[in-house]
């Protein structure tokens, strides 16, 4: 059992004295005072609205929070639950606030939601970030009930989002892990997830947890396991996702390398699960989707244009070790284009990111300089699809988004051919 | 005269003679440690080129830069059997050594003794260089990545600058551990590395002022340099 103390002592007393519970939601918080209170009180209101007769418990794993967030957790509540359509519940809703234990990063703090989980033998789990703004009491509901009423293992979110939102996701993280591994779950990345006790023990046994995985990478770590670990899988329509922007300090190019190294390197651990996975079928959905109003969206198209041509400039000598001499032709050939006539073939872009993963899997180059060097390659491909979806609604641009996992999937014997030679 | 000829003709045979088979044990010794030497040479040569093999050094000099540069001097042998092959020639080297100190000629032991106590200095100049290379192709590739990703002006010319700056100091330091022209060479390396530091200075403020100020304000007043003008979130 890998179980290196995850919970610190006095936390481990607190769940012995609360028992078991059924129900458990993780905050994992790090300076998040300013939205962690909205956060608890929707989880609080979701436990009265939809669980009012099962032991709940509501665990915040704090990070070193410098700005109160931990005061915030203890000091939020709700006083009229009747406005909220609910009942005062009849048990109290147990409520925790620690410090995690470990590496520094997201990773640890969820780990010690799993271990919580085992401790208290929670039936059901959800986790849900600090940051969120439009969370609301429902999504607790649509996180949980899949696993305590319909024994799904794993509750992945499903968002409506602007159509120029979550372009990682979009271009590299979802189409890719759905050709991976044949699942087509749309947000593997999304930050709030359901799960069983049973699936968080499994996570647990799991030996990452002095890896990568516990600073980033934890949520397309979670969703991967799920996946290639044969646990039952759906996803739940929560609505709109508006979220605090992330922290300035972290730019593109460091976001980019920890979201597509961690998904590089499920590929490394999971390459016998998805050698033999062709197409991909969808995943059970629960919640009623509805449109939402979303808040506009600025884009720069032109210096994203921009670095791509200053990377086709300035970086061949790297990319002409990671692409395929066809892709490198063809990846100099549209930087001779500028302006709105620009645009980034979805195949050429598929081509790429094989080639790049091949790359990482040989190790071409040192590995944060080859993820590094896929910054302008993906704001090429960003631009180009911005500008070829600028007329286009939601639906379109779902449509656009659906061609380029087909695009994955059909190209995916080039990158099985490659792996192993 | 004639004994006194005889004499003389037959001691300086005598002597030659002497000399001679003083020397043979000697010559025989050395020959024979030469031949140990080549045997020994061969044997390393062969289970260096197996161990790099193992462990996949020609791969790790693609990566660190080594083969394009050993393809630009157009050297064609890999880099695992040029290693062997030093470490070979190394070998040889040293039963040579050994060999002409078995002739026991004075000259040459000093000769030796010096070389052997300025070896290790000669091996860590040499590491201080491959370091410095491997350093300097690093730092430099990354800043060249950090620059393109930040979509600032001349990208290639702040790697350059970045690899020559660290080129210069690990030459310096490794003449240093040399022992060559010391005082010299801290001297030059100051003024080199100061002249340097001056011209990006005076081109910085001079030439890019308004590019300074600019990058200066896009960090502090509006937060993240490279999202000027998007909102988007991308994750």
């Amino acid at each position: 059992m890998n179980d290196a103390a995850p919970l610190l002592e006095p936390l481990r007393a607190r769940l012995a004295e609360i028992g078991e519970v059924d129900v458990l939601v993780g905050i994992p918080s790090y300076n998040n005072a300013a939205t962690i209170g909205h956060v608890v009180r929707a989880v609080q209101a979701g436990f009265a609205k939809y669980f009012p007769d099962q032991r709940t418990l509501l665990l915040n794993s704090d990070g070193g929070s410098s700005d109160g967030t931990p005061d915030v957790v203890q000091n939020a509540s709700i006083s009229d639950f009747q406005t909220l359509l609910a009942a005062h519940p009849p048990r109290a809703v147990h409520r925790i606030v620690t410090p995690y234990h470990g590496i520094p990063g997201k990773g640890s703090a969820v780990r010690t939601v799993f271990a919580a989980a085992r401790e208290a033998k929670a039936r059901a789990c959800a986790i849900v970030d600090a940051d969120l703004r439009s969370i609301t009491p429902e999504w607790i509901d649509l996180l949980v009930s899949p696993v305590l009423r319909q024994d799904y293992d794993f509750v992945a979110p499903l968002y409506h989002r602007h159509k120029y939102d979550g372009t990682i996701t979009n271009s590299i993280v979802y189409p890719l892990t759905r050709a991976l591994y044949g699942r087509r779950v749309r947000q593997p990345i999304g930050g709030e997830f359901g799960f069983s006790g049973r699936l968080a023990e499994a996570y647990l046994e799991q030996p990452v947890w002095e890896s990568e995985v516990a600073r980033f990478g934890i949520d397309i770590w979670m969703t991967t396991t799920a996946i290639t670990g044969s646990f039952r899988v759906c996803q739940a329509f929560l609505g709109a996702k508006i979220h605090d922007a992330k922290d300035p300090g972290v730019d593109l190019a460091a976001m980019l390398t920890q979201v597509v190294g961690a998904v590089f390197a499920l590929m490394e651990t999971h390459a016998g699960s998805w050698r033999d996975v062709s197409g991909s079928i969808p995943v059970p959905e629960f919640g009623f989707e509805y449109t939402v109003g979303l808040e506009p969206v600025r884009v720069n198209v032109e210096r994203m244009v921009g670095i791509f041509a200053s990377g086709v400039q300035e970086l061949a000598e790297i990319w002409e070790r990671v692409l395929d001499p066809e892709t490198m032709a063809q990846v100099r050939a549209l930087a001779a284009v500028s302006g709105d006539a620009f645009r980034f073939p979805v195949g050429v872009w598929v081509r790429a990111v094989y080639d790049f993963a091949l790359a990482h899997h040989r190790r071409a180059i040192n590995r944060e300089h080859l993820l590094k060097s896929l910054t302008p390659l993906y704001l090429g491909r960003t631009a180009s699809f911005v500008l070829e979806t600028a007329g286009s609604d939601a639906n379109d641009v779902e449509e656009a988004i659906e061609a380029v996992c087909l695009e994955y999937e059909r190209m995916k014997p080039y990158l099985i051919e490659r792996w192993e030679v | 005269m004639d004994g006194s000829f005889a004499d003389r003709l037959l001691g300086a045979l005598e002597a030659f003679f002497e000399g001679v088979v003083r020397f043979l044990p000697g010559l025989l010794a050395a020959l024979l440690i030469l031949v140990l030497g080549a045997l020994v040479g061969w044997a390393v040569k062969a289970m260096a080129r197996r161990l790099l093999g193992v462990a996949r050094f020609d791969r790790f000099c693609d990566s660190a830069g080594f083969s394009s540069i050993l393809t630009r001097a157009d050297v064609r042998a890999k880099p695992s059997a040029l290693l062997a092959s030093l470490l070979f020639w190394l070998v040889i080297a040293s039963f040579l050594m050994a060999a002409a100190s078995a002739l026991r000629v004075d000259v040459i032991n000093q000769l030796i003794a010096a070389f052997f106590l300025y070896l290790p200095r000669l091996i860590s100049a040499l590491g201080i260089l491959l370091v410095g290379f491997l350093l300097g192709n690093f730092v430099s590739r990354a800043a060249l990545l950090a620059a393109v990703n930040a979509n600032a002006p001349s990208p290639r010319a702040i790697g350059l600058v970045v690899k020559f700056l660290i080129a210069i100091l690990s030459f310096a330091m490794a003449l240093e551990q040399a022992e060559i022209a010391r005082s010299i060479v801290i001297a030059a390396f100051i003024i080199l590395f100061g002249a340097v530091m001056l011209a990006l200075a005076l081109a910085f403020g001079l030439g890019g002022r308004d590019v300074a100020r600019h990058a200066l304000e896009r960090h502090f007043i509006k937060g993240d340099a490279g999202a000027v003008g998007d909102d988007l979130t991308h994750v």
